[in-house]
């Protein structure tokens, strides 16, 4: 692939993060190559949110580096981490409900973060048609005027998503983006992620095995806070120490 | 030195004891009570009011600025606050707004001329302490503060209640599954600090004059020992002895005023570094 | 959705243009110079609801210590005010009386007007730009910071009595004479100080109302919201809300010059806590959401006050408590809560059938 780069487009090595005494990251290393879908897979408390939360910058890791594009990012302030082109989406949907629909795209259309420049600023450049693209793609054109707040549980999850789009990181960490949809809804979503991951780099977290498969190119197990397993889903679903980690998770759902 | 050491515990005694029933109701149902000065001046016309018509002794007029002061907190709680625990920001400005009614009822009903409150005569007198000689009453003001300390530490790991309100705390669906009416909890938590600030009242009525105002002075005070100490009762307290050394130190090498001031400086640079506060009162409540 | 008069764009400029036409022509209709200096007084408080509601209507950053950049910039303006009266080479009587014989030296740049009326503006930012950006950095926000300003605030005005020799104490100052620009002097009982009170606030208002349409404004309308989503967004949070707050700052402290320009006093009085939580009360009761009304509940709250006698204070004061408790309780967004539910109630009740075609304007900055 002409995008791959030597060491990973985004590289992860020997992250260690501990709550309280409790080592939820342990030694965890990763590569991520560019324009992939990659899945981060494992039981609940495995460490998938703790791994989005440290790349993103919400949580500082005790030990270890990240890099992305060959710049250690290990530590930065979050919205140092999203100007270098991390976008996040949170697990539980985190949109702007005071502001409407087509507020939280503009805000997310992020180009210039400098608030001296932005004061001078009545509209950003380019904002307008790239919002009516993104509201197009994530079927919100009809709800521009609404508040978010008042947005469905499924409309919520595409607004952040849209949100994701408008602000066109070249790596978005998706955490659970499907949970609470609906069938049509995955479907869409599913349509909207294998269009995405042709130009964009993608980290996500999911459960949902049946939805992975529909999507991902790469799938990482964590286990324990650290890497148990990485490859293709048929991989992955071969592979024995997989399978007795996940047969005692699966029943207890 | 050891006069400005001995001094500074004094002075912790009195900040803390203000301070005290602020942090329950902080710590516990993170109301922001901006009336609370006028708790604890409504705790010294209590205490004014049960000496002067009933005629009751001093001491026991301490327990019914507790009760009094208490059942007022309940009404108010019931009245206003509890519509407004998901905002914080608005309990903060409608707490401001019962001052202003309480102070100006107060005012109307008792004038603006300033009270006192007599004090038995044996407390009056001046004790000698390491060389310091330092009033009987300053004396009672700390052990009260221990007393206090000692009371909010039974009734909230020693009691049923305590547990109750620790686990809304902590988990407000989980204790509500068990059964715990969570809004109760609140309300008796709110009076019972409320209680606490007519203590406080009733101790500071006599080290000072009794004004419908003397309640404002203390509320910034009390706040800065709850948000310093981070909303746990030993936070308060090790707020209240770290603050009141210092006034009293720097009070000794420059005036009042500028010791006030430094300190508010150092409170400022120190939430700068740790923002949460020396303890933290369990959960992110910012 | 509906189209709700109260937000839209063109409508809500030409409501403020409106309100600033009618405050503009009062000195047309009025001889009467003790009056004017009163309303003028008024567009001082209402410049000082501008500020509070620029940052907490929109930035959610209630600030209860507005009174420290207020009382900044009156001190600021009275010190440079005394000067202006002062021959050179003398000090001013109550430093005399309290035993000084030199002129302090955070005093002399007070001798030259334009630095003084520069200072009176910049120390105060300033102060905002520093306290704000440590407790922005140190993500200290909503009620914490409340309290953290109302601290300062009191500290302040202990250390401003305290300073008695420097400050006249308790006292304050009272420049004997009128402020003197370019040579002209301005009589504070005059039509000339409620234009310019009145042109500070018109430009002060619509600065912030076109701050608060700008990108800049979006992004901290967002972070009232959610601040942790807008720093994963790539906004610096905290530089956007220490922006803000120091403006709102900057804006109080003209407020103070001028008071001190139309009363020709100042003292510690600015600085209580009372003064600037009443300040607090303009806002909230007009909308804090709102400039416009924001100013206008200032206008109304401090009007009523005047008018409702000394004899009637007491009770004023009873009734402006109950009214706000009630307000908070049940009217959040204050009168400009109420216009706004009416004005949507209107439009319901008119468009209700045309809801289907075409799409609402946007819903803007809904100011």
């Amino acid at each position: 692939m002409s995008g791959d780069m030597i060491g990973g487009f985004l590289k992860i090595r020997n992250l260690r993060k501990s709550f309280g005494g409790n080592q939820v990251i342990n030694d965890f290393s990763l590569d991520v190559t560019e324009r992939r879908l990659q899945c981060l897979v494992g039981p609940n408390g495995a460490g998938k949110t703790t791994t989005i939360d440290l790349i993103s910058g919400r949580q500082k890791p005790d030990s270890g580096h990240i890099w992305l594009r060959g710049d250690d990012i290990t530590g930065l302030g979050e919205h140092e981490i999203a100007r270098r082109g991390v976008g996040r989406k949170f697990q539980i949907p985190a949109v702007l409900k005071g502001l409407s629909v087509r507020e939280n795209l503009e805000v997310a259309f992020s180009r210039e973060t400098s608030a001296l420049r932005n004061m001078f600023r009545l509209r950003a450049p380019g904002c307008d048609e790239k919002l009516a693209e993104v509201a197009r793609t994530v079927r919100l054109t009809g709800r521009l005027d609404t508040e978010a707040g008042l947005l469905s549980h499924g409309e919520t999850q595409w607004l952040e998503i849209g949100m994701v789009l408008m602000q066109d990181p070249e790596i978005l960490l998706l955490d659970e983006p499907v949970a609470g949809m609906t069938e049509n809804e995955i479907e869409l979503t599913v349509e909207i992620l294998n269009r995405l991951k042709k130009t964009h780099t993608i980290i996500l977290v999911e459960h949902d095995m049946n939805f992975v498969r529909k999507i991902a190119d790469i799938v990482t197990v964590l286990h324990m806070g650290a890497l148990l397993a990485q490859g293709s889903l048929e991989d992955i679903e071969k592979d024995e120490r997989v399978r007795a980690v996940y047969l005692g998770t699966e029943d207890a759902h | 030195m050891a006069n400005a050491l001995i001094l500074g515990i004094s002075i912790a005694s009195i900040f803390l004891v203000a301070a005290i029933g602020l942090t329950i109701i902080y710590g516990t149902a993170g109301v922001i009570n901006m009336a609370h000065g006028e708790f604890i001046m409504l705790g010294a016309y209590a205490t004014y009011a049960m000496q002067t018509y009933f005629g009751l002794p001093y001491f026991l007029c301490i327990p019914c600025a507790f009760v009094i002061v208490g059942a007022i907190g309940f009404v108010i709680e019931k009245l206003l606050i509890q519509y407004l625990y998901h905002r914080p920001l608005d309990t903060l400005l409608a707490t401001w707004g019962v001052s202003l009614v309480l102070i100006q009822g107060t005012r109307l009903t008792f004038g603006s001329d300033p009270k006192y409150i007599q004090m038995p005569g044996f407390l009056s007198s001046n004790i000698e302490l390491g060389g310091v000689s330092l009033a009987a009453f300053r004396i009672f003001v700390i052990l009260a503060a221990l007393a206090l300390i000692a009371l909010v530490w039974f009734v909230f790991y020693k009691t049923d209640f305590g547990i109750k309100v620790r686990a809304v705390t902590q988990n407000r669906e989980m204790a509500a599954a068990f059964g715990i009416n969570s809004k109760q909890v609140y309300s008796f938590t709110f009076a019972f600090g409320a209680g606490l600030a007519g203590v406080a009242g009733a101790l500071f009525g006599v080290l000072n004059i009794v004004l419908p105002t003397m309640g404002t002075g203390y509320v910034v005070q009390a706040f800065l020992i709850v948000v310093t100490g981070g909303g746990a009762l030993m936070g308060s307290a090790i707020a209240s002895i770290a603050t009141g050394e210092m006034q009293s130190i720097f009070a000794m090498l420059l005036n009042d005023s500028f010791a006030r001031f430094l300190i508010f400086i150092l409170i400022v640079v120190f939430l700068r570094f740790r923002p949460q506060g020396l303890i933290s009162a369990g959960g992110s409540r910012r | 959705m509906l189209d709700n008069p109260y937000h839209n764009k063109t409508l809500q400029w030409l409501a403020y243009a409106a309100v600033f036409l009618l405050i503009g022509i009062v000195p047309l209709l009025t001889d009467d110079d003790f009056l004017l200096n009163q309303l003028a007084t008024y567009g001082v408080y209402g410049l000082l609801a501008v500020s509070i509601s620029l940052c907490w209507g929109s930035g959610g950053i209630l600030n209860l210590g507005q009174g420290i950049a207020f009382g900044l910039g009156a001190y600021g303006m009275a010190m440079t005010m005394q000067m202006q009266s002062q021959a050179p080479g003398t000090i001013p009587p109550f430093m005399a009386n309290n035993a000084l014989e030199t002129l302090p030296i955070f005093w002399e740049p007070f001798w030259n007007t334009g630095l003084g009326i520069a200072l009176a503006l910049l120390v105060p930012t300033l102060f905002y730009l520093i306290f704000g950006g440590l407790m922005f950095v140190a993500r200290v926000s909503g009620p914490f910071f409340a309290i953290m300003t109302l601290a300062i605030l009191s500290a302040l005005a202990t250390v401003f009595v305290a300073l008695q020799p420097y400050t006249n104490g308790v006292n304050g100052i009272s420049p004997p004479t009128g402020l003197v620009i370019a040579g002209t002097k301005i009589d504070p009982y005059s039509s000339t100080a409620y234009w310019l009170v009145f042109a500070l606030l018109l430009i002060c208002t619509f600065t912030a109302k076109l701050l608060t349409q700008s990108r800049f404004g979006l992004v901290v309308r967002a972070l009232k919201d959610d601040p942790e989503r807008v720093r994963f967004l790539g906004y610096n949070v905290a530089v956007y809300e220490t922006l803000v707050y120091a403006l709102s700052g900057l804006m109080a402290a003209a407020a103070g010059a001028s008071f001190a320009v139309l009363t020709q006093y100042v003292s510690p009085a600015q600085f209580e806590v009372g003064f600037s939580i009443s300040a607090v009360i303009w806002a909230a009761i007009g909308g804090r959401g709102s400039l416009l009304w924001a100013m206008l509940g200032a206008f109304t709250v401090q009007g009523a006050q005047s008018y409702a006698g000394d004899a009637f204070l007491n009770t004023w004061i009873l009734i402006l408590g109950f009214s706000f408790i009630l307000v908070v309780r049940f009217l959040p967004g204050g009168f400009a809560g109420l216009a706004e539910l009416l004005l949507g109630r209107l439009a319901s009740l008119r468009g209700g059938r045309r809801e289907e075609f075409g799409q609402a304007p946007a819903k803007g900055a809904a100011k």
